[in-house]
């Protein structure tokens, strides 16, 4: 890409912006996972390709992603509806609902566990009404999906909410004027508007869901082969001083996840370039 | 097609928007709803849309009750005063959009729809812009494109939303000027909301002035500024002169057929700038006064003269001023050529104000 023409900015020059930016990012970012990366390579080809590619490991990059995945578009849908609430209507309490929007932000993540594994059990609140079902949450796969969505509801409302407020009524209003249905309005005018928007919302509510922990070893049950994430399998083997083990698995999770998110920044890059605009007003990370 | 509203009421809360309103909109008319910001106008512009649903009354589209239809089913023109285009979408889009999203039997063929669109396209003389995207055109264009869109799916009415107030002076009096033209050329019944005088009088073939959610006139646009109905009208179509009594000296006289049956200090009588005539020497009817200040307004000359306590405004032609050579301080005589009296002291405009 070329370096575009600066205007006269606030921040001084664009060199000494550019440098900090960058020193920061190596600092904070880049030299952890390098040295992750230099421990891993002690481990010649076919270790790393034993441990990475174990019966144990590979079940639970599935949970992980697996679950991850699921979460993640699991609140766009619903994301987007209470975004949608929040901004389009006034009701009484709807600052309270804001409020609780942010709450997984805050809550230990460790108590939000404790807390979904009480509430889904089979005496628990709610884990009653779906025993009768058929249905177990907590201690299964699905009990990880459930805490995953708990945490990375945020993302989804918080990326989406300052993009529908930017979206003007009248807009919906034409489209109703031209003939357009409800359901067209939405597929042909709002989601084309907000999909940039959602798909951030989408990547960060994954990338959390992917580093999560504290929440799911409690809800989990922690099965292997059925409900064992890949950061716990990364703390047993660390437990066991099985370090560069576990710097083997984590170097995969950060290629996969590498991977994840370069494929949904492309597809938002497409979004938001197919029609030829500049990404503005779009959200983009 | 013709409009006919039937006594529309309408509330937000506490305030009402319109107050009985009943009007009617003759076929291939173009109607201007003049009136200042929250007369209500707005309110029943999107009541005639459906975009808004009223408390009480009817709407009715030739003669059909068309109240509570959906707006997506009364064929309405919709042109918004800040467009609403779709930004995701290129202009040639968004005029295709309401060929596009009609049901599948009704649908015309892509060819057809193509060539609609360009034809529309040069109807508002942007064909060259279709690959564009709104965000690349300039507010003059962007509304050409609202109003191309709007006429897309062959409306039965072209209702418009302040259609040129976003816009810049000159950019806004050659639109209108087209929007006059192109409504001699397509016949659509057409209603347009505007709070600017000039712009309804010189576009439109009736006005309907309102105030507070009530109509106070409906003329032609010669006829409501020549014959204002109300003290209102008077002050909200130009600047006017208001004197809070009948009797002013000699002026009683002048206005005395149109207020005999008035309680004098009731009245209140109205005088445009430019029908004041100004003398060096008394004259029968005039009054005197004190030249206060003269400005040079472009191709006119307006001289503030203090009369009693009140500060009169009059307009003079450029000739006529440099004859009177008119100085600061200056003792003259002003005499009205025509005012107009009004029974109760009115209203809530400030004195002389252009009401805008």
């Amino acid at each position: 890409m070329p370096v575009p023409h600066y205007r006269q900015q606030l921040l001084p020059g664009f060199r000494l912006a550019l440098g900090c930016a960058l020193v920061y990012l190596s600092l904070i970012v880049v030299l952890p996972l390098t040295g992750l990366a230099i421990k891993a390579s002690q481990l010649s080809l076919a270790e790393f390709w034993q441990t990475a590619s174990g019966e144990r490991a590979l079940a639970s990059y599935r949970v992980t992603f697996g679950a991850s995945l699921l979460a993640a578009t699991i609140n766009c849908f619903f994301g987007l509806i209470v975004a949608w609430i929040l901004v389009r209507y006034s009701f009484p309490g709807k600052r309270l609902i804001d409020a609780l929007v942010d709450l997984p932000f805050a809550l230990p993540t460790a108590v939000a566990g404790i807390t979904l594994a009480t509430l889904y059990a089979e005496n628990g609140w709610i884990g009653r009404y779906l025993e009768p079902l058929g249905l177990k949450v907590a201690f299964t796969p699905l009990g990880i999906v459930v805490a995953l969505t708990f945490v990375s509801l945020p993302f989804v409302v918080r990326t989406l909410q300052p993009v529908l407020e930017d979206i003007e009524p009248e807009v919906e209003e034409a489209a109703a004027s031209l003939g357009a249905s409800r359901f067209q309005t939405f597929v042909r005018v709002l989601l084309p508007t907000i999909l940039p928007a959602l798909l951030t919302g989408f990547t960060l509510a994954l990338s959390r869901s992917v580093g999560e922990y504290g929440s799911v070893i409690f809800i989990a049950g922690n099965m292997p082969l059925i409900s064992e994430i890949t950061p716990l399998l990364i703390i047993s083997k660390l437990e066991q001083y099985d370090v560069v083990g576990a710097t083997a698995l984590a170097t995969v999770m950060l290629a996969i996840s590498f991977v994840l998110l370069l494929a949904v920044n492309a597809l938002q890059w497409w979004t938001a370039h197919r029609d030829g605009r500049d990404g503005a007003g779009t959200g983009q990370p | 097609m013709s409009i006919e509203i039937r006594a529309i009421s309408k509330r937000f809360g506490s305030f009402v928007a319109l107050h009985d309103v009943t009007l009617d909109i003759p076929s291939g008319e173009l109607v201007a709803l003049l009136g200042p910001s929250g007369c209500g106008k707005t309110t029943l512009l999107r009541i005639i849309a459906g975009m808004e649903s009223p408390d009480s009354g009817h709407i009715l589209f030739a003669g059909e009750e068309a109240t509570h239809v959906h707006a997506r089913e009364r064929k309405v023109g919709f042109v918004f005063q800040h467009y609403a285009l779709f930004r995701h979408m290129s202009v040639f889009e968004n005029v295709a959009f309401g060929l596009r999203v009609k049901p599948r039997k009704l649908r015309p063929a892509e060819a057809e729809i193509r060539r609609r669109v360009s034809e529309l396209l040069k109807l508002v003389q942007l064909d060259w812009l279709a690959e564009r995207y709104p965000s690349q055109l300039s507010g003059g264009q962007r509304q050409r494109i609202a109003l191309a869109r709007a006429l897309a799916v062959e409306p039965r009415v072209l209702l418009l939303d302040e259609p040129f107030g976003a816009l810049d002076t000159r950019v806004r009096k050659e639109l209108r000027r087209w929007l006059r033209r192109l409504h001699d050329e397509m016949h659509i019944s057409s209603v347009f909301v505007t709070h600017d005088q000039e712009e309804a009088l010189e576009v439109a073939d009736r006005v309907v002035v309102m105030n507070q959610g009530r109509v106070e006139q409906i003329g032609s646009p010669d006829d409501v500024y020549s014959h204002p109905a109300s003290p209102f009208v008077y002050q909200f179509l130009g600047n006017v002169n208001v004197f809070h009594s009948r009797v002013h000296g000699a002026w009683a006289d002048i206005g005395r057929e149109q207020a005999q049956d008035l309680p004098a200090d009731e009245a209140t009588a109205f005088v445009r700038p430019h029908d004041i005539e100004i003398e060096h020497r008394p004259a029968p009817g005039g009054l005197a006064a004190t030249v206060q200040q003269v400005h040079t307004v472009g191709p006119l000359v307006r001289v503030e003269l203090a009369y009693a306590s009140e500060l009169i405004e009059v307009e003079l032609t450029r000739e006529r001023a440099r004859s009177l050579a008119l100085r600061e301080g200056q003792q003259v005589w002003f005499r009205p050529r025509e005012l107009r009296v009004f029974a109760v002291p009115q209203s809530g405009l400030e004195e002389g104000g252009s009401g805008i």
